[in-house]
């Protein structure tokens, strides 16, 4: 009997699904890794303490200048907001530990599986390269995801004390999340360059700083089609969007193929290992 | 089960491998001989699929290694050189991510983790960190990984090598124990572990395979010739001026003395007794006379490194192969 098109595509897709299932494999195992590992409940505590040390003396930055803002004609309305005085501020410093903290995570995903020569069953198992790339990216993802609801805490606890817009919140924590997303992407691409884990955090460094400067591009072009350009690939533009609590289309595609763009290089690296 | 057809690999300018040709039978125990760097390793990682090779074609259970690589994947338990453990994983837990990688499923994955645990005696340690583990335990975990999802094909990248004899000993019981249930391909480069374990071998040198035979055949592949130890009583300057007129001589050797001689003929009773007379016949005082046993080992070396001499070696079909173009 001919099947309609339609139940052979989703037929075609299950089976797909269940090809997925060594993504899945991976996914599983290395956010085990992530869980199980002292190092990352170390950096959990170091970001904790970190923002117990800071984000207090933001907040109460913020309330002296509630009090007395009256005294102070002067002050820019948006001092006046708790988004952009404290949290915004949150959110600048957790970008920089993430800057840090994401090579330190995805380093090892490629590398020490080399070294330890863990990778010849990864290739040697009924999994592609896609699938291995993609388990441990999402795992990669997942352990940020950890961080940065870790540093969302900070502004829930709070909404206890104070009246909170939770939409830019949320907005604006959602555009880091993905800012991070971009960085484990690149890093992982890092990680599949070399067997070295430490070479792979101080190129993953080096990425995740340099791609703030693709922005600056926008001052040294004269065109004005040159100079869109560069205010797109600027990770700060689309960022900027979304920390004001505006979802663009524009930013979550961008960021989407950033990361779409070295997961795809990444599975390359991996798969050209059969070729060398 | 497993064929590998005109099979090249390139490493920059080096050729690692040069049109490999071979087969392997269902449940067959095939030793993969070679000095070190001849290309075993090589051969194996294109097999599984860790590598593509530059030229030829390998398929495992029908499946081509390049076109249906999952397939075949699903097929194969391979341990390699180095054995893929991650060292902060218990060794059950670990098992049991191999199992789930290698597709196995859920409800057969429990029971095939058991039985690999109890295959290779790692029942006291299933519950330590592999990182704690001793050598001879590791390498035991991985084969476990390799037969962890009750593979078709084993393929096995020197199993013993680095462990002690005691060791040594345990892992060839274990991959006795394993014959008849896959196939299996060992490589190795220790003579006695093919004697102990194989039924067939192939010995490659230089990426080429030199010979392929099964293990009786090739410790008879001296036997068309026979090796006699010689001694005489009486200071001979050359034996072979004796015996040159003798049918069947292949090799005169000088021993440490002009009295110890090593000769080589063809393998008749004939020209073995006819070495004898024509000894005995010019007056030299026989004193002893012995066969010398041709044994793998000097099948193997003889095919790897050549002869000392430059003499042409059979090969096990009992054609002359020109050792220089090998």
């Amino acid at each position: 009997m001919e099947r309609e098109p339609w139940i052979r595509g989703v037929i075609k897709l299950i089976g797909k699904e269940s090809r997925m299932s060594g993504a899945i494999t991976i996914f599983k195992k290395e956010l085990k890794g992530f869980y199980n590992n002292p190092t990352f409940y170390l950096i959990c505590g170091f970001i904790a303490t970190l923002f117990s040390y800071v984000y207090p003396i933001s907040v109460k930055r913020f309330s002296g200048l509630l009090e007395s803002f009256m005294m102070q004609p002067g002050i820019p309305k948006q001092q006046l907001n708790i988004h952009y005085s404290v949290f915004v501020q949150q959110l600048s410093y957790l970008n920089l530990i993430l800057i840090l903290v994401v090579p330190a995570i995805t380093m090892k995903l490629f590398s020490e599986e080399k070294k330890l020569h863990s990778f010849e069953l990864l290739m040697t198992s009924p999994v592609t390269s896609l699938q291995i790339v993609l388990g441990k990216y999402l795992a990669a993802v997942t352990a940020i995801f950890g961080l940065v609801f870790l540093a969302f805490s900070y502004p829930l606890a709070t909404s206890t004390m104070a009246t909170v817009n939770w939409a830019p919140l949320i907005i604006s924590f959602f555009g880091i999340f993905l800012v991070g997303g971009v960085y484990a992407s690149m890093n992982l691409f890092c990680s599949s360059l070399t067997e070295h884990s430490l070479i792979a955090f101080v190129m993953s460094v080096l990425f995740n700083i340099a791609i703030w400067f693709i922005g600056m591009g926008v001052e040294v072009v004269d065109s004005e089609w040159a100079r869109k350009l560069f205010e797109h690939l600027s990770l700060s533009t689309h960022l900027g969007n979304m920390v004001e609590g505006t979802i663009r289309t524009s930013a979550i595609v961008f960021l989407c193929s950033v990361i779409g763009f070295f997961v795809f290089l990444a599975e390359r690296v991996i798969e050209s290992n059969r070729w060398r | 089960m497993l064929e590998v057809k005109d099979l090249t690999k390139d490493y920059g300018p080096r050729r690692a491998i040069d049109h490999l040709n071979f087969k392997v039978n269902k449940g067959e125990v095939v030793g993969f001989l070679g000095p070190n760097g001849a290309g075993k390793s090589t051969t194996m990682k294109i097999i599984t699929g860790f590598m593509a090779p530059s030229s030829g074609q390998a398929s495992v259970a029908g499946f081509d290694v390049f076109e249906n690589p999952l397939e075949v994947k699903r097929r194969i338990g391979y341990l390699p050189e180095t054995p893929p453990l991650y060292g902060d994983m218990f060794v059950a837990d670990y098992l049991s991510y191999v199992a789930e990688l290698k597709m196995v499923t859920k409800e057969r994955r429990g029971a095939l983790v058991a039985a690999a645990i109890e295959k290779t005696n790692l029942g006291d340690v299933r519950h330590r960190l592999i990182n704690n583990l001793s050598k001879g335990f590791r390498q035991r975990v991985g084969i476990a990984q390799a037969i962890v999802s009750d593979p078709e094909v084993l393929i096995l990248d020197e199993p013993t090598v680095g462990l002690d004899p005691k060791q040594v000993a345990e892992i060839r019981d274990l991959i006795n124990g394993l014959r008849g249930q896959h196939t299996i391909i060992l490589s190795t480069h220790i003579l006695p572990e093919v004697q102990a374990l194989c039924e067939r071998i192939i010995i490659i040198h230089q990426g080429k395979i030199v010979a392929e035979d099964s293990i009786e055949n090739l410790a008879h592949m001296g036997a068309s010739h026979s090796r006699l130890h010689l001694r005489v009583r009486k200071d001979v300057e050359d034996l072979r001026k004796v015996l040159n007129a003798q049918q069947g001589l292949l090799k005169v050797e000088r021993g440490h003395s002009g009295r110890d001689w090593i000769v080589e003929v063809e393998s008749s009773d004939e020209a073995i007794s006819n070495v004898a007379s024509s000894v005995v016949q010019q007056g030299l005082g026989l004193l002893e006379m012995s066969q010398v046993k041709v044994d793998l080992e000097d099948v193997f070396l003889k095919l790897t490194y050549g002869d000392k001499h430059g003499a042409r070696a059979m090969d096990p079909r009992g054609h002359q192969v020109d050792r220089k173009g090998v």
